[in-house]
């Protein structure tokens, strides 16, 4: 982070809510997740380029950036799709191994994931993830416990993961606006 | 005011391991975004929800304790994963809006 005298105090601001969609091609099957502000965000299908898309899910989600209170800087956390805490249900998975390591230190694991696809949209830096490992470290009152957050790219098998996501799924109406 | 404190004179139903801590208001919604972003840490979070990702959204904020209202049943894999984090997990028979109430009278807001 810039100005790195500073002992950065996170605060969260710019709080928005709005939706993440999942979306599929259906002529490619190529998998397109994003946040939408809109109030009613597209749910028929569309053609963009190449793609046919089509909602395959939603999730109910804020965007938020954090800003040091004591030097103003600014983190914003576009990349950020979710956040899933990790239960430890792979013992072959790296993010275990972490656990494994942790939990005799009371620290629970975390883990960030951006949008698809992974490899064509940017995704959060380790700064950023660091950061927001930070805020939430800062704001916690029980002694003796605290978190770590990693990149998804430790999982290396995301559809057998079962941890906790923390999102609110299915809440947007797909009932058509005209029909309001 | 204490959890403990709470628990007894509200007579709410302890779900899971009891660690005492200091309550520092309370927040309610149903939606764990919400929580993750504007929830304080020592807070009550009363909510309907019992499914297991409320653990995730209890203990990323440190929540003091989680109240679930209308005395929905809390599964017993919440519970489990619930102990694993130390997050205290409470119910009541109480309506969200009635524990709310009872809440704000004893000077929790």
């Amino acid at each position: 982070m810039q100005n790195p005298t500073c002992k950065h105090q996170w605060e969260m601001v710019n709080i928005r809510p709005g939706y993440i969609l999942t979306e599929t091609c259906h002529k490619c099957q190529l998998v397109s997740s994003y946040f939408s502000f809109e109030d009613y965000p597209p749910f028929e299908e569309y053609k963009d380029g190449e793609h046919f898309w089509n909602v395959m899910d939603s999730v109910q989600s804020v965007s938020f950036d954090l800003r040091c209170k004591e030097c103003n800087i600014l983190v914003s956390f576009n990349e950020l799709s979710s956040l899933m805490l990790c239960t430890g249900c792979r013992d072959d998975c790296r993010v275990n191994d972490l656990i494994l390591e942790y939990s005799s230190q009371n620290i629970a694991l975390y883990v960030a994931f951006g949008f698809k696809p992974v490899n064509e949209k940017k995704q959060l830096s380790p700064e950023q993830i660091s950061v927001l490992e930070d805020y939430y470290n800062q704001i916690r009152k029980s002694s003796g416990t605290s978190i770590r957050i990693v990149s998804f790219d430790m999982i290396d098998d995301l559809d057998s993961c079962t941890g906790e996501y923390i999102m609110d799924r299915h809440l947007l109406s797909l009932t058509p606006i005209e029909n309001k | 005011m204490k959890l403990k404190e709470i628990i007894e004179k509200l007579s709410l139903k302890v779900l899971t391991n009891l660690e005492d801590k200091e309550v520092t208001g309370v927040y309610i919604s149903d939606m764990l975004s919400d929580v993750m972003s504007k929830a304080k840490p020592g807070n009550l979070w009363v909510t309907i929800q019992t499914h297991k990702n409320i653990v995730a959204a209890a203990n990323l904020i440190d929540i003091s304790a989680v109240i679930i209202s209308q005395g929905t049943n809390v599964p017993e894999d919440t519970i489990e994963l619930a102990n694993r984090y130390k997050v205290v997990i409470l119910s009541t028979d109480d309506s969200t809006f009635a524990l709310g109430g009872k809440l704000y009278q004893e000077g929790i807001e």
